[in-house]
This record gives structure tokens, C-alpha cells and sequence, in this order.
């Protein structure tokens, strides 16, 4: 695992198109195989023939069903049609032309299994066509709350600058200083913003892939920590890790980006928070982190969507004080979707927020 | 008059060098500005500075392309600045020598913080050479005694294996800066390891069991994730 990390994308690619050659093939053989499995086990029994065509007749429409375009579906046929005709019909191991309704046979099966894979192929172009919609979706949603969140510090920054050059002489030294870490602080925002849509460019076109690693979780855990620390040095942090070295394949940069998220929106929307929790919990296949703090908590008409990333837009008043919220968490959303897990939020019964989400890994890990 | 510590930056957007020199300038070092690569090559070799701040993004040449030129004959210390976030950008201009890395955009105590340690390891390296360590290396509660090749925490052994030992020591010895993966393994199990960075990942989880109270908020052994770790710097 860890060993193919350090393979170049381009071998890494041949590497799988053979793996999918393999299986194809496989499939076919092995399909095809139990088929002629079963006739000739049959043939001990029964006295006619009939069955065995439309045995093959099935075993060519399972092998279109299961493999990747036309190829398998019709070398299957052309392989079920000799092979019945070489070894299930009289005469037994001779290829006899003559048959009657022979051709009839090879033509169901060539029909059988074309139709079968162009409807296999549609239903996962579909799929294809499906998924990019969302995508479509997503990216919408992400670029209309981003310019909206962009235009508000900009325009802060903008006011705040040239507040300070036409009235050099005017200002108050306090009031110069306060514009001056207003334009910090709403700079920082924006730093914000572009780490997130940052994230976002690294979770590839396609079909939301990302490269992971193998990853030790307590250090993706620390690394955010340190990161927020940085930002908010007054707010305490408490971790609640298990003992053993968890090792779970993830893109570290993209996780930690979520857990920095998660303590941020702590921080911004939790207002009151004064204690953050991470909770990292594991269970057989699942590793499972959590973000507690103990402030107001989320509105409870804003939990079902609160990440689809446009939540400012339908909530008039939220619009200018509680920016960010949104992009954070649809970001997270994504983020955690392509590494095929998936987030909750909810109020804690103790009064405060928990955010968690839980990413794939390995049942037997531990070192 | 005191002397000035020299700084050469390598940038071309205009309202950087800006900042640079202003923050540079009001913290007593002497800077010299370059806009090219050509031009910073030339400043390099004529003018002697004891840091470089390197700006990767240069309208003449890849920065890179600078980096290992200068670093086939002087180890003067160079600081990487780029806008450039992937990791492997960092892993690579560390691997070819960069002293440290710094993403934009960036605050001027971080700047200035690294500017510091960068000078301060290129005077150490200078009074101590290559490969001998002796000493202790103290940082709050940890200590490394390089002599009894021990390390110490809250005053106790924190019993170490050898190969614990050898990562603790060489990150220490880099203190304050970020060593990668491949160096971090060249170093310990020798250039022939295959490069597999889970045999190092172990050994690290199991360092930060003994030494870090709460490895999950650690206070010595930073991760810098996708590139490498770091030691905190001593006191």
C-alpha cells in the first residue's frame, strides 16, 4: 500500500488498466466455465440437449452484465457458441456447421449479449452523467457563497485603506491602528477562503479521486491543532485519542484542512465555546472524529442543510454576520465524501455543537 | 556601529519587496534586493549575504534552478518562499538543500522567526562540524544528551530504542527546522531503504508515546503533514 504512494501517476495507471484486463477476464473465464460446469453435469443426467444453449445463453448475458463494454460480451458468445457446438451437441467433440437452427443460436447470442452490454454501459454512463450534475451542483453552490464571502472582507480591506490615505491627517492614532488590524483580520479571512477553494482544486475533476497516503492519525490531529493554535492561541483544546497508533488512508492536507474547519467554526459560530473537544474513536473499518464544544450550538432549522454550502443565502439575516459557515462545511462535506465517508452535525444534550465525520480504513489496524 | 546581518530577497512583485524591506529594515538587518534570477546570482556571489530569501515564482528562472546552483558550492542558508501548496514542491526544494520553506502568504513573525533559526544554524554547523554532536540539547521538560545518547524527559529516561535514539539526535540537531522523510530514513537505515515511510511513521508514534504527554497535542515533535517532522527549537 504504502509502497505504491511512491509509483508515478503514469505506471500507476498502466497498473490498473492490466488489474481491470485480469478481472475481466476472469469474469469471463470463470462464468463461462461454471456454465459449461453445470451442462456437462447435466449431460450425466438428462437425455436431450435443449438446456445447454440457453445455459450459455445466460452465461453470456452475466458475463456482458459484469465486465467493462462489448469486448467480453461477445468473445464470450463466439466462445459459448463453438464450445456447445464442439462439445454439447451430437456429434460430441466435432465442429458441425450443419446443425440446424445453428446460426439462429449464434445470432441470439450475439443479440443477448450486445444489448446487454450497451444497456450496461448506458446505466453507467448515467451514473457518470449523475454524479457530474452534483458535482455541477456543488461547484454552483461553493462559487456563490465564496463570492459573496470574498466581497465582504474586500470591501472592508478597500474602505479600510483608503480610509486611513485621505485622512492621514485627521485620523486619531487609535483609530488609524484599528483600521489597520481590521485590514489584518480581514486579509486572514480571506486567507481563509482561498486555503479552502485550495482544497477543493485538490480533490481531482473526474470522479472527485484524491491520492491518499497512509496516515497516522494523531499526527494529522496535532498538525491541526498546531495549526489553529496559531490562530486562536485563548482556546483551550482538549484530544481524546485511543492508545494505539491508528494508521488510515487519507489525503493528510485535506483532513487536517476539515478538523481546522471544524475548530474554527467552533471558535467563529459557537460563540461561547470556550472548551473544543476532538474525539477520535475507531471501530472495525471506521475511524470515526468528532468535534464538541460547548457553545450555543447550531439552530435547529439550519442542521438539515447546514452543509450545502448555501446556507447564508437563505437565511436573510445570517447573511453578513455569520460568513464562511457555509463554504467551510460544504468544503468539508467534500472533502470527506471523496474519501467515501460521510458528516453529522448535532446539538449535543449538554448544550453546544458536534460535528463529526468518520473516513474509511482497514478492519485489522493497529502497531 | 553594530554589525547587520545581511539579507538578500529574491522577489519580483513589487508591493512584497515592499514589505520585505520594511519589516526587514525595522528589525536591524541590512537588506539587498534582487528581481531576477540573474541578478540575484550575481548579488549571491558579489555581495556575500548571510541569508537568502528565495521567492520560487522568478519571471527569468525556475527558483529551483537557483537553489542548486548555489548549493553545488556554499550551504549559506536559504529560505523558499512560494505560492506553490503542494507538499511535494516543499519536499522537493528541502531536498535539494533549502534550509526551510515558507507558503504565502505569511506573517511577519513567522518571517522573521525562521530568518533567525536559519542564521543560527548556519553559525552552528560553521563551529561544529559535520557528524560530531556533543552536548545537551534542552527544551522544557526534554533533554538530549548527545554523549550518553540518552534522552530525558521530566528528568526520567524516556528509554529509547537505538533507532529511536538516532531520529530524536538528528532531528535535534536540525532543530527548528523541518527534515523530510527520505532525508529522516537516508540518515538512519541508510541509502539503500527502500522508500517506504511507514517503518519511519512507526518509530515516530512510538517516540511521541514516550516523550509527548498527549501525542495528539504534541510539544516537542512536530508533523509537518506530507512532508516531514520537526523538532521545537531548544531554549
Amino acid at each position: 500500500m504504502a509502497g505504491n504512494d511512491t509509483l508515478p501517476t503514469g505506471k500507476r495507471e498502466n497498473m490498473k488498466k492490466g488489474q481491470e484486463l485480469r478481472k475481466n477476464i476472469l469474469i469471463t473465464a470463470g462464468i463461462l466455465g461454471i456454465a459449461a460446469l453445470i451442462a456437462f453435469f447435466l449431460q450425466q443426467f438428462v437425455s436431450t440437449d435443449t438446456h445447454v444453449p440457453l445455459l450459455f445463453v445466460l452465461a453470456v448475458l452475466f458475463v456482458s452484465r459484469y465486465t467493462e463494454g462489448y469486448v467480453y460480451g461477445i468473445a464470450a458468445s463466439v466462445m459459448a457458441v463453438i464450445g456447445v457446438n464442439y462439445i454439447f451437441t451430437y456429434p460430441y467433440f466435432e465442429i458441425n456447421f450443419a446443425l440446424t437452427g445453428y446460426s439462429l443460436t449464434f445470432i441470439a447470442m450475439l443479440a443477448v449479449s450486445v444489448s446487454v452490454s450497451t444497456l450496461t454501459t448506458q446505466i453507467k454512463q448515467q451514473e457518470l452523467i449523475r454524479l457530474e450534475a452534483e458535482k455541477e451542483k456543488m461547484r454552483g453552490n461553493l462559487l456563490r457563497a465564496v463570492s459573496h464571502d470574498i466581497r465582504t472582507p474586500l470591501t472592508s480591506i478597500v474602505g479600510s485603506a483608503s480610509g486611513i490615505l485621505d485622512n492621514e491627517n485627521v485620523l486619531a492614532r487609535e483609530r488609524m491602528l484599528e483600521l489597520i488590524k481590521d485590514i489584518k483580520d480581514e486579509a486572514q479571512w480571506l486567507v481563509r477562503i482561498v486555503e479552502n477553494l485550495l482544497s477543493v482544486t485538490r480533490i481531482n475533476g473526474e470522479n472527485a479521486h484524491i491520492n491518499t497516503d497512509d496516515e497516522i492519525v494523531e499526527e494529522i490531529v496535532g498538525s491541526a491543532v498546531v495549526k489553529f493554535r496559531k490562530r486562536f492561541p485563548e482556546t483551550e483544546i482538549k484530544t481524546v485519542m485511543p492508545q494505539e497508533v491508528l494508521m488510515v488512508p487519507m489525503d493528510g492536507i485535506l483532513i487536517e484542512q476539515v478538523i481546522v474547519n471544524l475548530l474554527e467554526n467552533s471558535v467563529l459560530h459557537g460563540k461561547t465555546a470556550s472548551l473544543i473537544q476532538i474525539v477520535v474513536s475507531s471501530e472495525p473499518g471506521r475511524l470515526f472524529v468528532a468535534v464538541e464544544d460547548d457553545g450555543e450550538g447550531i439552530r435547529e432549522n439550519i442542521l438539515p442543510v447546514i452543509f450545502d454550502g448555501n446556507l447564508q443565502s437563505r437565511e436573510g439575516e445570517e447573511y453578513d454576520s455569520g460568513r464562511n459557515m457555509g463554504i467551510g462545511l460544504s468544503v468539508c462535506m467534500s472533502i470527506v465524501k471523496a474519501h467515501k465517508g460521510d458528516m453529522k452535525a448535532e446539538n449535543r444534550s449538554e448544550g453546544g455543537a458536534r460535528v463529526m465525520f468518520w473516513l474509511p480504513m482497514e478492519e485489522n489496524n493497529g502497531y | 556601529m553594530d554589525i547587520k546581518d545581511r539579507v538578500l530577497v529574491v522577489e519580483d512583485d513589487k508591493s512584497i519587496r515592499n514589505f520585505f524591506r520594511t519589516v526587514l529594515e525595522a528589525n536591524n538587518y541590512d537588506v539587498i534586493m534582487a528581481g531576477t534570477g540573474t541578478e540575484a546570482y550575481s548579488l549571491i556571489t558579489s555581495r556575500c549575504p548571510d541569508v537568502v530569501i528565495l521567492d520560487l515564482g522568478l519571471p527569468d528562472m525556475d527558483g529551483m534552478k537557483i537553489l542548486k546552483n548555489v548549493r553545488e558550492w556554499s550551504g549559506m542558508p536559504i529560505i523558499v518562499v512560494s505560492a506553490r501548496t503542494y507538499e511535494k514542491d516543499k519536499v522537493e526544494a528541502l531536498d535539494l538543500g533549502a534550509d526551510d520553506y515558507i507558503t504565502k502568504p505569511f506573517g511577519t513573525s513567522e518571517l522573521l522567526a525562521r530568518i533567525r533559526t536559519a542564521i543560527r544554524h548556519a553559525r552552528a554547523a560553521c563551529l561544529a562540524p559535520e557528524g560530531i554532536q556533543t552536548g545537551i540539547f534542552r527544551s522544557g521538560e526534554m533533554v538530549i544528551d548527545y554523549d550518553k545518547h540518552r534522552v530525558y524527559i521530566d528528568g526520567r529516561d524516556a528509554g529509547l530504542t537505538q533507532n529511536e535514539y538516532k531520529i530524536v539526535s538528528l532531528l535535534g540537531k536540525y532543530a527548528g527546522k523541518v527534515l523530510t522523510y527520505d532525508f529522516i530514513i537516508k540518515e538512519i537505515w541508510g541509502p539503500n531503504m527502500r522508500t517506504d515511510n511507514r517503518i519511519l511513521r512507526v518509530n515516530m508514534a512510538n517516540i511521541r508515546r514516550k516523550i509527548e504527554k498527549n501525542p495528539a497535542q504534541p510539544e516537542y515533535l512536530f508533523t509537518e503533514v506530507g512532508v516531514g517532522y520537526r523538532i521545537v527549537d531548544p531554549d
